[in-house]
């Protein structure tokens, strides 16, 4: 049976069985976790996974803006030979572009504004901007093909967080919950944070962590980076626990009697983010106790705790992680570097280089990278050709990697042609993408579906998307 | 000379007097029009295209084209407004629409065109657009019109079989349930405790903030600091807006920053809705002017929810609600008798002292109760 609609009928049966009185079993239902909480939050394929799954939790480190794979991931020697050079019209006449109007033979090419080095024993060309993430290359999978439909940031990141163009879809995380359910009732199981510094910061809509037409429960929750990540966690003046535990047990016991009058799937929804709210009550200043974290931890990440920086999102997103919390996004969002990428790279790379390696680092160093799937990228990438000392956004070709979970390190998947521009071999569309983190998670994308308006909706779209296969070392 | 020199002491005066005591306001001077040339391909760099003059784009209407004389923003007005020009009544009544009925016609409320979605009702949504601007463009006329209605009128407690079978209410079968807006719960809980102060207009009012939720705010470092007196209690919409560091209600109940124009917002459901409600001053204080007014107005728990209920949800408690809300009213009144100092912190809370001559006690428990009814989802929701 599904089980929100199991959890509705538990419900209307112990209406019609209780007379409505707050028991001690209903305060300890709060207090503790009893079994109606915990499934609560169970997912629909708890029990049912497709396969064997290798990660159980994800942390999505967004670049938003756009990163440069030439400046990043991409080693492209024959754009440096042609820079400032005309860039070839073979490549560019017919094609959209973002900013770049005009006449298409006035283009010239922009070459590689960093070196690139070999690093690990795998031996990837990777740029020298981001030393840090070059010291886990043999960790990481790096995936030189990816594509995507749309050239504007909103519609991009909507497209890469929801597989839709569309807004009002799921998105991932909520996709993830909605399946998996979550490992914690303490915390949300799906938690976003901005950070600040380095850059444009790009403007992110809430709409990008939103359950579309799944259960609003399912919707991503913002913690806010810069001070305390949520506020008004402390009781009021005068009440104890147990007291708000009484308060809200009648706020719920409330609106269950309107549950049953009213036809309205938010009161469930309510019911169950009160509960929430009340655990988050104690579980969020212990997750907030960084005290306990040893100094070298924090100068591994360069974090200063409540600062607002990528560095102490990463730590935290680490903490999260192992309090259960299924999908973690962090969102930086500075790499929109339409002029001046050199110096826009090194300041992104003072930014987030040293965290994003400390955060692989110390997954590992924990035995929970096996099982935590990191993904670092943005929603689209950026042109060969120049836009002043900048380049411009594109779609043809960007670059992303992924560590943990199942996912051979040390590869390289995917190539593009001699400039950068499109993807010459083994291209990677944001729906194979996602395939292949379902396929991670015990999910076979094609049997994972949403029935609403008739239709069986599915995160990877209803063109056909396939598992990247080669980076994997499941397979 | 000595009235002369009197005269000129004075006048000098009068100069400064007037330059420090007078206020000053923004002038837009007309100056010459910029010269506008047709950029081929758009490329700005190029000045080879022809000398334009201001016009409607031409794909948009043959109307407004260049005349001998140049265009000024009357003409513009006027364009927008005319009636051979449907787009305007269409979009704005379309947006009406929404805020009675949570989305337009259109879905889209910020894309009529192409990229926009048809209206589910394009008849309808025509039919108002005429009705408005053949009103003289009357809002109160339109928005008449649609509260009438039998569409408006409708319960939003439909039957599971209606709601799947039509999720998105294109039908209009029954009303749509909706949250309220953030700044509507706001003023709700202000309204019903009678804190609220409904001035019109004026400086931004600052309600209570969590201590240091500015510390991280830079260029230049500043320091949140409340009202302390009746602007505290203003309405929702003259909240000081902050961008980067929006005030935690209206950012937890989907307010947007401002960054960006937003003609639809998001309704999310998420505990930190609840925190909000459960532990912000703001609520907590109106939760207990409210519940002071009870205990000044009625001896006894059962009364003091029948007008409680009046108000707030303008119905009579069930039989099984006012059962559990004594409940808690009478364990309250235990635990707080046990320990009346907590109660006396309780109450007061917020800058709006409790009476001299009440039972803190009573006062107190009764406040729990006011919390929970201010918490509640029927409270905070349109059905």
């Amino acid at each position: 049976m599904d089980p929100l609609l199991a959890n509705s009928l538990n419900r209307r049966a112990f209406l019609q069985n209780s007379s409505y009185s707050v028991g001690s079993a209903a305060l300890l239902s709060l207090l503790g976790q009893d079994e109606a909480t915990a499934s609560q939050w169970r997912g629909t394929l708890a029990e049912k996974l497709h396969y064997p799954p290798k990660a159980k939790r994800i942390i999505h480190l967004c670049m938003a803006g756009g990163p440069s794979h030439l400046e990043t991931l991409d080693y492209k020697p024959e754009l440096a030979k042609l820079s400032g050079k005309g860039m070839p019209t073979s490549f560019t006449e017919g094609q959209q572009l973002a900013q770049l109007q005009g006449n298409r033979s006035k283009l010239k090419c922009l070459g590689p504004q960093h070196e690139f080095k070999r690093y690990g024993k795998c031996g990837r060309m990777m740029s020298s901007a981001f030393p840090n993430i070059g010291s886990i290359a043999d960790e990481i999978a790096v995936i030189n093909s990816m594509h995507t439909e749309q050239i504007n940031h909103d519609p991009a990141h909507t497209f890469m967080n929801t597989g839709s163009i569309i807004p009002g879809r799921p998105s991932m995380g909520s996709w993830l919950l909605y399946g998996l359910g979550a490992e914690t009732d303490e915390l949300p199981g799906y938690v976003v944070m901005t950070s600040s510094g380095g850059g444009q910061d790009q403007p992110i809509a809430s709409r990008q962590w939103h359950s579309g037409f799944l259960p609003s429960k399912f919707q991503g929750v913002q913690f806010n980076s810069k001070g305390d990540p949520v506020h008004y966690v402390n009781n009021p003046a005068g009440v104890t626990r147990a007291d708000q535990g009484e308060l809200l047990e009648t706020i719920n016991q409330m609106n269950r009697m309107l549950g049953y009058r009213q036809n309205d799937p938010e009161i469930a929804t309510r019911i169950a983010q009160y509960e929430m709210a009340f655990k988050m009550q104690t579980s969020v200043p212990g997750l907030m106790d960084v005290t306990e974290e040893p100094k070298n931890v924090l100068e591994d990440y360069g974090a200063t705790p409540g600062d607002g920086s990528f560095a102490s999102n990463c730590l935290l997103a680490r903490r999260l992680a192992e309090r259960g919390v299924r999908f973690i996004q962090l969102y930086h969002r500075g790499w929109d570097h339409h002029g001046g990428v050199k110096k826009g790279i090194e300041t992104v790379s003072r930014h987030i280089d040293k965290a994003t390696a400390a955060l692989v680092k110390d997954l590992k160093a924990r035995g929970m990278l096996e099982d935590t799937l990191i993904i670092w990228g943005g929603e689209f990438g950026r042109t060969p050709m120049a836009q002043g000392s900048g380049r411009d956004h594109h779609i043809q070709a960007f670059s992303l990697w992924m560590a943990g979970a199942g996912i051979k390190g040390g590869t390289t998947y995917g190539s593009t042609d001699e400039l950068g521009y499109a993807v010459a071999q083994d291209g990677v569309s944001v729906h194979d993408l996602h395939a292949t983190i379902l396929q991670q998670l015990g999910i076979d994308h094609h049997r994972f579906t949403y029935k609403f308006q008739g239709l069986d909706f599915k995160l990877t779209g209803v063109e056909s998307a396939k598992v990247v296969k080669k980076i994997l070392s499941n397979s | 000379m000595a009235p002369a020199r009197k005269k000129i002491a004075e006048l000098i005066k009068q100069e400064e007097h007037l330059k420090t005591n007078t206020r000053s306001t923004l002038v837009t001077l007309s100056t010459v029009p910029r010269t506008i040339k047709l950029l081929p391909r758009g490329d700005w760099t190029d000045d080879s295209g022809e000398v334009l003059l201001p016009a409607a784009p031409e794909f948009l209407s043959s109307e407004g084209q260049p005349s001998k004389e140049r265009l000024t923003r009357l003409d513009l007005a006027e364009w927008i407004t005319a009636r051979e020009n449907p787009l305007t009544a269409r979009a704005f009544t379309n947006r009406v629409w929404a805020l009675f009925f949570g989305t337009g016609l259109s879905r889209d409320l910020q894309d009529l065109g192409n990229q926009g979605q048809w209206p589910t009702h394009p008849e309808l949504l025509d039919w108002l657009s005429v009705e408005f601007v053949e009103s003289g463009w009357d809002v109160k006329h339109l928005v008449k019109l649609i509260i009438t209605s039998k569409a408006y009128r409708q319960s939003s407690n439909a039957s599971p079989q209606l709601m799947e079978e039509d999720p998105y209410n294109n039908l209009y079968a029954r009303q749509n349930s909706r949250r309220l807006p953030a700044e509507f719960i706001r003023d709700n809980a202000l309204a019903v405790s009678g804190l609220l102060n409904p001035q019109l207009g004026g400086a931004s009012a600052r309600p209570y903030q969590p201590a240091g939720y500015y510390a991280q705010l830079n260029f230049p470092k500043r320091k949140y600091q409340q009202h302390n007196d009746e602007n505290q209690y203003r309405r929702g919409l003259y909240m000081h807006w902050q961008r980067s560091f929006l005030h935690p209600m209206l950012a937890a109940f989907d307010a947007p920053a401002r960054e960006e124009c937003t003609a639809a917002r998001e309704s999310s459901n998420t505990p930190l809705q609840a925190l909000n409600q459960l532990n912000d001053p703001t609520f907590v204080e109106a939760a207990r002017v409210f519940a002071t007014e009870l205990v000044a107005k009625e001896k006894a728990i059962k009364p003091r929810l029948q007008v409680a209920f009046k108000r707030l949800l303008n119905r009579p408690p069930s039989g099984e609600e006012e059962t559990l809300l004594t409940e808690l009213f009478n364990k309250q009144i235990k635990r707080y008798r046990s320990a009346p100092d907590d109660a006396k912190k309780l109450i007061a809370i917020g800058l709006a002292l409790p009476p001299e001559k009440v039972d803190p006690v009573d006062l107190a428990a009764t406040t729990t109760v006011t919390r929970a009814l201010l918490n509640l989802q029927e409270t905070i929701t349109r059905y």
